[in-house]
């Protein structure tokens, strides 16, 4: 033992001393330690100037945005656009004034027969779950009668062919036929019974959240139309079930009697907004004409040089000729845009009296609108509609002056374009009409998930930390940490699917628990939301955030703790009074790295959030949560891959990167401001 | 200089003659999940000596990955635009269009769902924001679950352009980035309605409603309303003699039909 010590030692040191003597290897008049010096120095500044690249990189390709971006507004504004989308918001908050009330008017007419309806989704939901539980046994009946349609058809092509009949063939094929009618005849019967054995399962009658019980009466002749149904006779339904349907329509068309004042009222509004339609719609053609006309200018030279290009490099004169030909019809010209837009210009007049009419209308169709319902939705429905009036009337009051003083060639500052961006409410792509690129409701999708993940995470690693470095025994310690730093080991697409597959269908049948529903946003419809996805985060948040206040709670001095626990104060009194203040600043450092891991992740926000382009409806609370929600990451992963390189959109994705950088980077120099007080200390 | 580029042409032409043929096909997912592969494996089993790339990621990418060179085959859910048919025009390459088949687009609902039926205007109503309670097209109440395939998608722009008149969909709907996924997640959610191509319209949990009274069955193809062609986009003059002749073996002969037809859609020749 001693021996192989010394060896070691003695190797080691002739080691050494080959490295750090002065003579000996020369490299281009270096010695081996100036090589190695060098070496690691210039790794050192290698990774500093890939950095350096990156950013530039990012900077460039963004910087080019914003101009471009000024460029479409304009063309926006220029071809008409911009009009025809004021009168475009005042038709649509007219349909949520009509879809509100037309969704109060079914709720009101459905009212009587919820019982009938109750029994008919169950019936389809029973179906639906037998089915889905005796799937594999549904495909083999099916492949069954496949494959005996595929015999039949071989025995009629035999059957057709020219020439002699083969006899062993045919004998084969009916033989074929035969086995495989009995085959089926077999399933069948196997289905059945496993149908029957399903039926009687708990399974089968999970009717789904939100679903009205059925009376007991009514389940035995849901079974039975089920069986009916799983196996049809005919095509008529069971003769439960078309009487029921019966039932519900004829309670419908009583109620619909009742209420045929209501539904004249929605009729009314209805027909009172289509002239505008019909004056929104022929208005869109033309702008988007224009809107045409303005893009090909800009490609315009482009082309030419293309064509020009080309007769350059071809020796077959007809080709040259050909190609100098279409060079020649490029138009370059600038369209006339005032003469393009004199359309619009002459059309104000008529829609400011189409929109008195229509708010006449609206007003008085309004105060039509029934004042109280019999349903809770038809109440709830009619506040709606009421608040959507109020609206409604914001709106066209609002765009009044915008539509008066509105000119084609108002001009756009550069800031303009930049604001729209930062403070835009629409992410608009591959539209027919204009694209919008506006940051706000990715960011508040970002955000909200990170918010959520940090809240969930926080508690956990805090604590976690401070168990195990302060309180827990050896054994625990050993095995505590690797666990929680292993969790940032799994890959974030793996917990993705996991989101995906597992997690959020628990999440929404969880949700649906009677006695959870005072959770705000419960009971869920979705499975990928904000809180799914943040939860998730959460997870993956976890070890960094655990790590890190480790880290930071054994920086702490141990002569203060030592103070502590000689002036006689207990383990936790220590723990609360001394350690975590001390490492106060180290542990937020570690919650906002912790933040930066958050915000940049991409594959389980792209898979879980639900990925829908809108600024969540904070309207509900803090049920904000369970709503589906896209991100800057998300949008970036989802829509990079297949934008032309250059195009406007991809440079869009390449400012919002830019805006992550930024608020990554913040957060790190945020986190490395406190850390360097902590040392102060 | 150019003896050179003859003398290379002529090279990879033998060298060409003797290894296998390599076809690199690119472009839209309906196409190249299902299809494409099936019939690149019927083409290959049939005693062509050929070998394929295929990737498939959205029709955009059929027209950058031909323009750039890197595919000698696009596929695309949708006829090409008008500002990419001037970029091809830009590098003076002329684009050939082959249909390959048909698709009908299915617009699909749970299982549990009671609409069974929705006109051309309601589902216009329903994807742009609209209409956004099942009450109001004759189901029962519950707000509407809206999924939609990802901009990049053919079947994103051409439902677009077949059943929503042009209008933009509505900012509650949740873009998916597949059919897969769609019928994922209608299968999942009561409320939820979608799109997806004929060959994913029979996965469980899932129904295809009529769309005007028109069943999606193949053979409705041409009263459908939600129906389009699916292409096979070449450059005119650089196509090589085995892309040829493996593309018009998959629009006309009778063993790719089949194919077509078996993965659900309907074959061009129809």
């Amino acid at each position: 033992m001693s021996d192989s010590n010394a060896d070691t030692q003695k190797g080691s040191s002739d080691f050494e001393k080959r490295i750090f003597q002065r003579k000996g290897f020369t490299f281009f008049g270096l010695g081996l330690q100036d090589v190695i010096r060098y070496f690691f120095g210039g790794n050192a500044s290698l990774a500093i100037i890939i950095l350096i690249l990156i950013c530039f990189f990012l900077a460039k390709e963004a910087a080019m945005f914003f101009p471009d971006h000024h460029r479409g507004l304009k063309a926006y504004r220029s071809a008409g656009q911009e009009f025809v989308d004021y009168i475009g918001q005042e038709i649509e908050q007219h349909t949520r004034i009509y879809s509100s009330a037309n969704i109060a008017y079914f709720a009101e007419v459905n009212r009587t027969s919820l019982e009938e309806d109750a029994i008919l989704r169950a019936q389809r939901a029973v179906l639906a779950n037998v089915e889905s539980l005796t799937a594999r046994s549904w495909k083999e009946l099916e492949r069954g009668l496949d494959n005996l349609e595929d015999a039949q058809e071989d025995l009629d092509d035999l059957k057709e062919s020219e020439g002699a009949l083969d006899a062993s063939a045919l004998s084969k094929l009916t033989k074929d036929i035969a086995q495989l009618e009995a085959k089926i005849v077999t399933v069948r019967a196997k289905l059945k019974k496993e149908v029957t054995v399903v039926l009687g399962s708990e399974k089968a009658w999970d009717l789904g959240g939100g679903g009205i019980g059925i009376s007991s009466g009514a389940r035995a002749k849901v079974l039975d139309a089920v069986l009916f149904e799983a196996f049809p006779d005919s095509k008529e339904d069971h003769p439960f079930i078309v009487e029921t349907k019966a039932a519900s329509r004829a309670k419908k068309g009583l109620e619909a009697e009742k209420l045929a004042g209501f539904k004249d009222t929605l009729k009314a509004l209805q027909s009172a907004v289509r002239p505008m339609k019909d004056l929104h719609s022929d208005l869109k053609k033309i702008a988007l004409e224009s809107r045409k006309e303005i893009n090909s200018l800009e490609t315009a030279p482009a082309r030419r040089d293309a064509w020009l290009a080309g007769a350059e490099s071809t020796d077959d004169p007809a080709e040259k000729a050909r190609m100098l030909a279409r060079a020649g019809e490029v138009v370059i010209a600038a369209p006339d845009l005032s003469a393009l837009n004199a359309p619009i210009y002459s059309s104000v007049d008529e829609h400011r009296t189409l929109l008195a009419t229509l708010q006449a209308e609206v007003e008085r169709l309004h105060k039509d609108l029934p004042d109280g319902a019999e349903t809770e939705s038809g109440r709830k429905n009619l506040k709606k509609a009421d608040h959507y009036y109020g609206e409604f009337v914001t709106t066209v009051r609002e765009n009044r002056d915008k539509i008066q003083g509105w000119r084609h060639d108002k001009s756009l500052g550069l800031m303009a374009s930049v604001g729209a961006f930062l403070m835009g409410k629409d992410w608009v792509t591959n539209s027919s009409w204009h694209d919008f690129y506006g940051l706000l409701p990715l960011f508040t999708g970002s955000f909200l998930i990170s918010i959520i993940a940090l809240v969930v995470a926080v508690p956990f690693a805090v604590s976690a930390a401070v168990y195990v470095n302060q309180l827990a025994n050896r054994r625990e310690q050993t095995f505590i940490k690797p666990a929680i730093e292993f969790i940032g080991a799994i890959p974030s697409v793996v917990l993705g699917f996991f989101g995906i597959l597992v997690f959020g269908e628990t999440l929404r049948m969880v949700s649906q628990l009677e006695y959870l529903q005072w959770i705000p946003g419960f009971p869920m419809a979705e499975r990928l939301t904000i809180l799914n996805a943040g939860l998730l985060l959460a997870f993956m948040a976890v070890p960094t955030i655990f790590t890190l206040t480790e880290d930071a709670l054994n920086n702490v001095p141990r002569a203060l703790a030592e103070n502590s626990l000689a002036m006689g104060a207990t383990k936790l009194q220590t723990v609360f009074r001394v350690i975590v203040p001390t490492a106060i600043s180290g542990i937020i450092a570690a919650v906002l790295l912790g933040f930066g891991r958050i915000i940049g992740e991409t594959m389980v926000v792209l898979l879980v959030a639900g990925n829908k382009i809108k600024i969540p409806d904070f309207t509900e609370g803090l049920g904000v949560i369970a709503q589906p929600a896209h991100t800057m990451t998300g949008i970036i992963a989802q829509e990079l891959g297949e934008v032309d390189n250059g195009s406007l959109h991809w440079r869009a994705l390449f400012m919002v990167g830019v805006i992550l950088f930024v608020i990554s980077l913040g957060v790190n120099f945020t986190a490395q401001q406190i850390l360097k007080k902590l040392q102060k200390i | 200089m150019k003896k050179t580029f003859s003398l290379l042409a002529l090279v990879s032409l033998l060298a060409g003659a003797n290894a296998e043929d390599k076809l690199v096909i690119k472009g839209s997912d309906t196409l190249g999940a299902k299809m494409v592969p099936q019939l690149a494996e019927a083409y290959k089993a049939s005693g062509n000596e050929v070998s394929f790339e295929i990737a498939a990621e959205g029709s955009s990418t059929a027209f950058t990955n031909l323009l750039a060179g890197t595919g000698d085959i696009g596929m695309s859910s949708r006829d090409i635009k008008g500002s990419e048919v001037e970029e091809f025009t830009a590098k003076g390459m002329e684009i050939k269009d082959w249909v390959a088949a048909y698709d009908m687009i299915g617009v699909i609902v749970n299982e549990k769902s009671g609409v069974e039926e929705l006109t051309t205007e309601q589902i216009q109503g329903i994807f742009t924001g609209d209409i956004t309670d099942w009450s109001e097209v004759g189901g029962d109440a519950g707000p509407i679950s809206v999924y939609t395939r990802n901009t990049s998608s053919g079947t994103y722009k051409s439902f677009q352009e077949m059943a929503m008149d042009k209008r933009d969909y509505g900012s509650d709907t949740q873009k998916m980035a597949g059919n897969e996924q769609i019928a994922e997640e209608v299968a999942k959610n009561e409320n939820g309605i979608g799109y997806v191509g004929l060959a994913y319209s029979d996965k469980d949990g899932i129904k295809a409603v009529a769309v005007d009274g028109v069943e999606l069955k193949p053979e409705n193809a041409k009263d459908y309303a939600i129906a389009r062609s699916l292409h096979y986009y070449t450059i005119k003059g650089q196509l090589s003699d085995a892309a040829t002749k493996f593309l018009v073996w998959a629009t006309t002969d009778k063993k790719a039909l089949e194919v077509v037809e078996r993965v659900g859609f309907i074959p061009a020749g129809e």
